[in-house]
């Protein structure tokens, strides 16, 4: 059954390229409106092509992708009207801003010329720049200023903090929390998971292909702690980094409320997903470590 | 399915091809240019000293294919290149939409364009023949017999190498033109055979007076069913085949 506010519903997914190793087997998964998912898995587990099928870019080899109800591997008007994606590694046409904004911006109904020109001034670019004068970095700013101000339902990005400098990753971040609302469902797949420290409201993991982890981050917070514990905590470790004086992931029990460490929760699923997932399915008195 | 057909989409669309290529066209244009501007004096520097509707479309109709030819598979290198067909296919525009807009452009566009350069650059060696010699200043006129075949030729032709331009990724030209060949070959590989064995009881391969007339009958009357038929074969199918490969193609 699919939920009215479901944007993407993956059923059964399965995924492999020619003469290559399975990416995807029997995957299922739902993005609602709404949420800033981060995507995250080690190099090779299938983001960008997780992205690709939700863009209907790839087809899946068995089971459905469907993206506001329609099969996306279809691609019609009506789907891609509402779904924009930023790809890791691109090439724009080698035109003026202005030049590339009116020859693409036209297809999108719900365009705002205002916003893209506002954000090209933001990002300190001129709308007259030709594109290919600028860097790598540069050109993937005109291109997040347009996927935004395309408005679409559906926002996927692939790895859209690489090539940014570090003044232009904390913008990003403020910029990507301004534009989201619950309209709009936000996918950003990355493996620099501080990149989206204070952006995102859900995870993803995905590991040896399969969805090892799909919980929102307020579910996080409200059962595990992050941090350096000063107290005796045996029997309340869920993981623990290896290292003299490491953080560790607790059972949150009765201690305060902490911020979510991204990249301590990505290492503790990927070394212990079962309890991990024990933890967050169940409510704290079946909860068995 | 009124979301998929859209003729304002279409026009974008167009137009988009025609700016993100710009540059090619342009270059495309002057090269074709020099290259009839010399044409055309050679032609005025031979016999009559005139232009007529005739030299014109025979003087055009050789670069007009190859240069058709050319812009056809530089509107589809966006499909292939890597780091720029993402952006490509998730352009809200459907695949037929997309086909009939490639299609206007390389073919309607582009027959439209390369006349009108060519009668330009023709009236400019009319010019230029004028002062330099003794050919008399006339107006081109491009109605001809030889005109129109020109284009309907290249009608039936371009989608062969439309589909082409799709369907490979690498060395797309000659892979087009080897294909053509192949099928070429293989239809007269299997007419011959088809030949043979139907009339190799009549001695028609001996040079006898029946295979003569065979042969003159077969020349003389061509069926115009099957010519069309042919026709219909090679231009609006290699269309389709291409809508069928477009939407097929994956990133």
């Amino acid at each position: 059954m699919t939920n009215t506010l479901d944007m993407v519903t993956l059923n059964n997914l399965r995924f492999y390229f020619p003469k290559g190793k399975q990416i995807f087997d029997d995957v299922t998964l739902s993005f609602t409106a709404g949420n800033i998912y981060g995507l995250f898995g080690k190099n090779g587990e299938g983001k960008s092509t997780l992205i690709k099928l939700m863009s209907g870019l790839l087809f899946p080899k068995s089971g459905h992708c469907r993206v506001f109800d329609e099969d996306i591997s279809k691609r019609t008007v009506r789907s891609l009207q509402h779904v924009f994606m930023i790809p890791e590694a691109f090439e724009l046409n080698g035109l003026k801003i202005t030049t590339y904004e009116q020859i693409n911006s036209v297809f999108y109904p719900r365009f705002s010329k205002d916003q893209f020109y506002n954000l090209i001034e933001g990002f300190e670019l001129s709308k007259n720049q030709k594109i290919t004068t600028l860097s790598f970095g540069q050109k993937k700013k005109v291109l997040i200023a347009f996927g935004i101000a395309a408005n679409t339902k559906l926002l996927l990005m692939d790895e859209p903090t690489n090539g940014l400098d570090i003044p232009s990753k904390s913008q990003f971040r403020k910029l990507m929390a301004s534009v989201a609302d619950d309209q709009r469902c936000i996918v950003i797949s990355t493996h620099q998971v501080r990149d989206l420290h204070s952006l995102i409201n859900h995870v993803i993991i995905l590991d040896q292909g399969k969805v090892t982890f799909d919980h929102s981050l307020s579910k996080v917070s409200d059962r595990l702690w992050f941090g350096k514990p000063t107290h005796d905590t045996t029997g309340a470790i869920v993981y623990s980094e290896s290292s003299f004086a490491a953080k560790k992931v607790l059972l949150r029990d009765d201690r305060e409320e902490t911020e979510v460490d991204l990249e301590l929760l990505f290492n503790a699923v990927l070394s212990n997903k079962d309890t991990i997932n024990n933890v967050l399915n169940n409510t704290y008195h079946d909860i068995r470590l | 399915m009124i979301s998929g057909f859209s003729l304002k989409r279409i026009v974008n669309s167009v137009y988009r091809d025609v700016v993100v290529q710009s540059g090619s066209i342009i270059t495309g244009l002057f090269i074709a240019a020099g290259i009839l501007f010399i044409a055309f004096l050679l032609n005025l520097g031979i016999e009559d000293h005139i232009i007529s509707a005739q030299d014109y479309a025979e003087t055009l109709g050789f670069f007009y294919i190859l240069f058709g030819i050319l812009f056809t598979f530089s509107t589809f290198k966006e499909v292939h290149d890597q780091k720029k067909n993402h952006l490509y296919f998730i352009l809200p525009i459907s695949s037929y939409e997309r086909i009939l807009s490639v299609w206007i452009t390389t073919y309607l566009l582009y027959t439209l364009a390369f006349t009108i350069l060519g009668i330009l650059v023709g009236q400019l060696a009319i010019i230029f023949g004028s002062l330099f010699s003794e050919v008399s200043f006339h107006f081109i006129s491009i109605f001809s017999e030889e005109y129109k075949s020109m284009i309907t030729f290249y009608f039936f032709l371009q989608p062969v190498f439309f589909y082409g331009a799709l369907r490979f990724s690498k060395n797309k030209m000659g892979k087009t033109i080897l294909s053509v060949l192949l099928i070429f070959l293989g239809i007269l590989f299997y007419n011959f055979l088809i030949y043979a064995v139907l009339n190799h009881d009549y001695e028609v391969f001996s040079g006898e007076q029946l295979a003569s007339e065979a042969f003159g009958l077969a020349k003389n009357d061509f069926s115009i069913a099957g010519r069309w038929l042919f026709m219909i074969i090679i231009g609006p199918v290699m269309l389709l085949a291409g809508y069928f490969r477009m939407i097929e193609k994956e990133v």
